[in-house]
């Protein structure tokens, strides 16, 4: 049964825990890779992750609750509290193969619920939205240790026709999306380019970009059709398993804003999360041998109301659900320092607790993972985040 | 004679000059703008064409009830506005869709086949009141104001209102009063049901203790609020974001609109208003929204804190703001938008006085072409100064899917960026050549002058770089492709 202030953990990821050190590792590998899913709309964190041990879940979502394990569209158990939703089995297989770690309650510093703010405030990574006009995740790359780097033209790809917040700054970094139209011819490209260089610096630092990625992608094709997330997946799996590829990718994956219809065996919530679900198994099996070198973070701004709203749907909330997993992540546990969901433990009466920071896991990526200075991370990627400290002992030591 | 500012005039205002137009209006650029500023006489045939909203409400139902699953009661109808069809989408198969005696189609494809045709005409009657259109100030307010008040088709029981959005709701208020457009965007089934607000009811109000007057299939799903318009109204429509309301506001606002309902598609009346307020839905009682009480008054009590919003300071600052963004640059000069601001307010939110104060800006005459077009914008404008290769159909929908704009289908209810960051990826960059290149090989076949398309479109602002890259081109093709590929042209 689970109590406030319970650590829950898988038993083996505990006992490895406890001889971790708390620093970066002294001798940083180089061909780590990092995949960040932004996960738009504000996934509802209590249908994604279940926490059906709760006495309170089933009641405070009614409407909403998944059915317990074992029943018809039943949760897939990750133990006897929480549980992942029945749309995600092969997220349930990499958990039971120790490379998922499910952090539930968890939250970006934004306490307020716009979408657009909450987005902001994740992908800038200060404690404001709008705080920085860059993003963290293209900061961090600032702060690669020089092996990483090398031979490198850019270190960074979203995976999306122009560039998310998250990767925007400093650092070299690139886009592509799938093509239909038959590409320009070279002397035309080249042509465009000494323009750009005579009058425009931004559309010639995009176009360098674009030169480079599709080099890279040449033979991937333009993969149209229905399960566009799972095409950018497995397209990201290629750039990044090319040994001079990029480090990170940037993923995006909209639609979860479920205000209504969120009940029934074919809602949209469920098909969104199937969709993520194919889409990491996707990028898993892309990577082929670097997968046990890749780590994959999904998150969203913000959860949502713990209740079931007027609509069969759930309006804006605060702390939801995240995912860590792949062949680097010590996996196979749950992290919540759960809050409960009785009415007296909400958040404004409301949403779920934050008891997590998101830069918490984004730190530790960072450092345990990417080997970024933590110096770097704290001054530079994240200001401001002395509070949020990160979590030790996410990532396997090789 | 002023070509320098009929250039401004044609591209910053409107939405790029055609052949021969720079020429025409350089007598006098700001009055050219300031004439286009009066109310439509009659819609643009293409949109006068599209369905009317009474029809448009019908087709999701209609879809429904063609693939079989459902009867054709009139609850089974509110049934799919409120399951927007999504319990149904994982069936295997849409029988009565499918080609007679050809293989049944996938609730995907059969959506596509339904819904497809109706959209692919809505997007080229919007493009082609754009590329052909004598008054591109107008439709560039048009489009602006359609972004700020967006809905998207990526809900799928909103695609059919999404092409008729603007016709219904933005085109007669452009000229008229903001207060107006708001309470038209509030009243739009397809705003109300983009926005969730039309199954929202009450928590006191007499349906919440009388669930038993609703079929049984509604009860779970029209039991409370739902605050997702009442936020957006707020945070998007009026006051913007960190203005100084809390969440208490937006949960007033929510229980004051609650009862904004629709018509099922074949209850309407007559005069063919789809919006139907639902007295029995609506939350009782007084309500004090940002320190003031609205008395209980039925929707009267929503339409007087709607028209509130509409006159707060906050909504001046904030839609100034906007549009010296979208006119100006994406960090917009505070000069500028103090004075269309005050404009807007002085005027009690006539948008045509406002949309004056724009013109009257001096920043808007002196600042770089900095702004980066959107794709839509782009593709419009090179048809513009091409004099109309015709771009249609299915086919426009591609290349502006393709660009990072799929038409009617902005990711969210706030609309498609309004700054270069949100355009200028690799990837889009990317798509622009390749655009350009294709459009360009096509119609080098009508023996064009690249130079001379150049001269006619930008006028003196056709940057000697760009001019001497056109020069030198290998073909009139390729010079033709790197005149809209360059800066000079992609920016305003």
């Amino acid at each position: 049964m689970l109590d406030r202030r319970q650590w829950l953990m898988g038993a083996g990821a505990a006992a490895g825990l406890a001889g971790l050190p708390t620093i970066a590792f002294a001798s940083a590998e180089t061909d780590r890779r990092l995949v960040v899913i932004m996960l738009r709309g504000a996934m509802d964190g209590l249908s994604a992750a279940p926490p059906y041990g709760d006495p309170d879940y089933q009641s405070a979502r009614t409407g909403l609750a998944i059915p317990a394990p074992g029943q018809a569209g039943g949760v897939l158990a990750l133990g006897s509290d929480f549980g992942l939703n029945p749309a995600l089995p092969k997220l349930h297989a990499r958990h039971a193969a120790g490379e998922l770690i499910v952090f539930q309650a968890i939250a970006s510093p934004y306490r307020d619920r716009s979408h657009f703010d909450g987005q902001n405030l994740l992908e800038n990574g200060s404690t404001q939205p709008y705080g920085l006009t860059d993003g963290w995740l293209n900061r961090a790359l600032t702060g690669l240790p020089g092996p990483a780097t090398a031979g490198r033209k850019e270190l960074g790809i979203a995976l999306a026709p122009a560039m998310p917040l998250m990767l925007r700054g400093p650092s070299p970094v690139t886009s592509w999306s799938p093509s239909v139209l038959p590409g320009p011819n070279a002397d035309f490209v080249t042509r465009v380019e000494r323009l750009y260089s005579q009058t425009d610096p931004k559309l010639l630092e995009a176009l360098a970009g674009a030169a480079q990625a599709n080099q890279a992608a040449t033979g991937m094709g333009g993969a149209a059709g229905g399960d566009a997330f799972v095409t950018l997946m497995t397209a990201a799996a290629k750039f990044l398993s090319a040994p001079d590829g990029p480090c990170v990718a940037m993923v995006e994956s909209t639609g979860w804003d479920t205000h209504a219809g969120q009940t029934g065996p074919y809602n949209v919530l469920s098909r969104n999360l199937a969709e993520l679900d194919r889409g990491i198994e996707a990028l898993a099996v892309g990577m082929g041998p670097m997968w046990s070198k890749t780590a994959v973070l999904a998150m969203t701004e913000f959860g949502r109301t713990v209740a079931m709203n007027g609509t069969a749907g759930s309006d804006h909330g605060t702390a939801s659900a995240a995912f860590l997993l792949g062949g680097a992540v010590a996996g196979g546990r749950v992290i919540a320092d759960w809050p409960g969901l009785r009415a007296a433990n909400l958040y404004a009466g409301r949403d779920l607790k934050p008891t997590a920071d998101l830069r918490q896991v984004m730190k530790a990526a960072l450092r345990d993972h990417m080997a970024v200075d933590p110096g770097h991370i704290d001054t530079v990627v994240f200001p401001q985040s002395a509070d949020a400290k990160p979590f030790d002992g996410l990532f396997r030591q090789t | 004679m002023s070509l320098d500012q009929a250039a401004i005039a044609a591209n910053r205002f409107g939405l790029g000059a055609r052949p021969g137009e720079l020429k025409a209006i350089a007598g006098d650029p700001r009055g050219w703008l300031k004439a286009q500023l009066t109310p439509e006489t009659s819609l643009p045939a293409t949109m006068a064409d599209l369905p009317k909203t009474t029809v448009a409400a019908g087709e999701f139902p209609k879809w429904l009830i063609g693939l079989g699953i459902v009867g054709k009661q009139g609850g089974d109808l509110a049934k799919l506005y409120q399951n927007g069809g999504k319990d149904m989408t994982g069936a295997a198969v849409a029988p009565a869709m499918g080609a007679s005696g050809g293989p049944p189609l996938s609730i995907e494809q059969s959506y596509i086949k339904y819904f497809g045709p109706d959209y692919a005409a809505g997007v080229e009657a919007r493009f082609t009141t754009a590329t052909t259109s004598e008054r591109p100030f107008f439709e560039r307010l048009s489009r602006f104001w359609s972004n700020h008040f967006t809905i998207s088709a990526a809900k799928p029981e909103i695609i059919s209102f999404a092409p008729i959005f603007e016709r219904d709701v933005v085109r007669p208020h452009v000229c008229g009063r903001f207060e107006d457009m708001l309470l038209a965007s509030c009243r739009h089934p397809g705003m109300l049901m983009y926005l969730d607000n039309y199954t929202s009811i009450g928590p006191d109000s007499p349906l919440a203790h009388h669930p038993e007057y609703l079929p049984a299939f509604l009860r779970e799903r029209m039991k409370g609020l739902n605050e997702n318009l009442a936020r957006e109204i707020m945070e998007l429509h009026t006051l913007g974001v960190r203005s100084g309301y809390t969440q208490t506001d937006v949960t007033t606002l929510a229980k004051i609109i609650t009862g904004w309902s629709i018509y099922g598609p074949n209850q309407a009346p007559a005069s063919g208003e789809m919006f139907h307020y639902i007295d029995f839905a609506h939350q009782p009682g007084p309500q004090t929204l940002l320190g003031k009480t609205y008395p209980a008054d039925g929707e009267q009590q929503g339409r007087a804190a709607l028209k509130d919003l509409a006159h707060h300071p906050a909504t001046a600052r904030h839609l100034a703001t906007k549009l010296a963004r979208h006119f100006i640059a994406d960090d917009p000069p505070q000069a500028a938008v103090d004075r269309i601001a005050a404009a807007y307010s002085a005027s009690d939110g006539d948008l045509t006085a406002t949309a004056n104060a724009i013109v009257d800006s001096p920043e808007a005459w002196t600042a770089p072409p900095a702004k980066l077009k959107t794709p839509d914008d782009y593709l419009v404008s090179i048809v513009r100064a091409l004099d109309g290769p015709p771009v249609k159909g299915i086919q426009l929908v591609a290349l502006l899917d393709r660009m990072g704009q799929r038409p009617f289908w902005p990711p969210g209810p706030d609309g498609w960026a309004d700054i270069q960051d949100g355009w200028i990826g690799a990837d889009a960059v990317w798509k622009r050549l390749e655009l350009a290149s294709t459009l360009a090989q096509g119609y080098a076949a009508a023996n064009i002058n690249p130079a001379t398309i150049a001269e006619a479109a930008l006028g003196p602002e056709l940057s000697p770089a760009t001019a001497a890259s056109i020069h030198a081109a290998e073909s009139p093709a390729q010079g033709l492709a790197l005149f809209l590929v360059s800066p000079d042209f992609q920016r305003r």
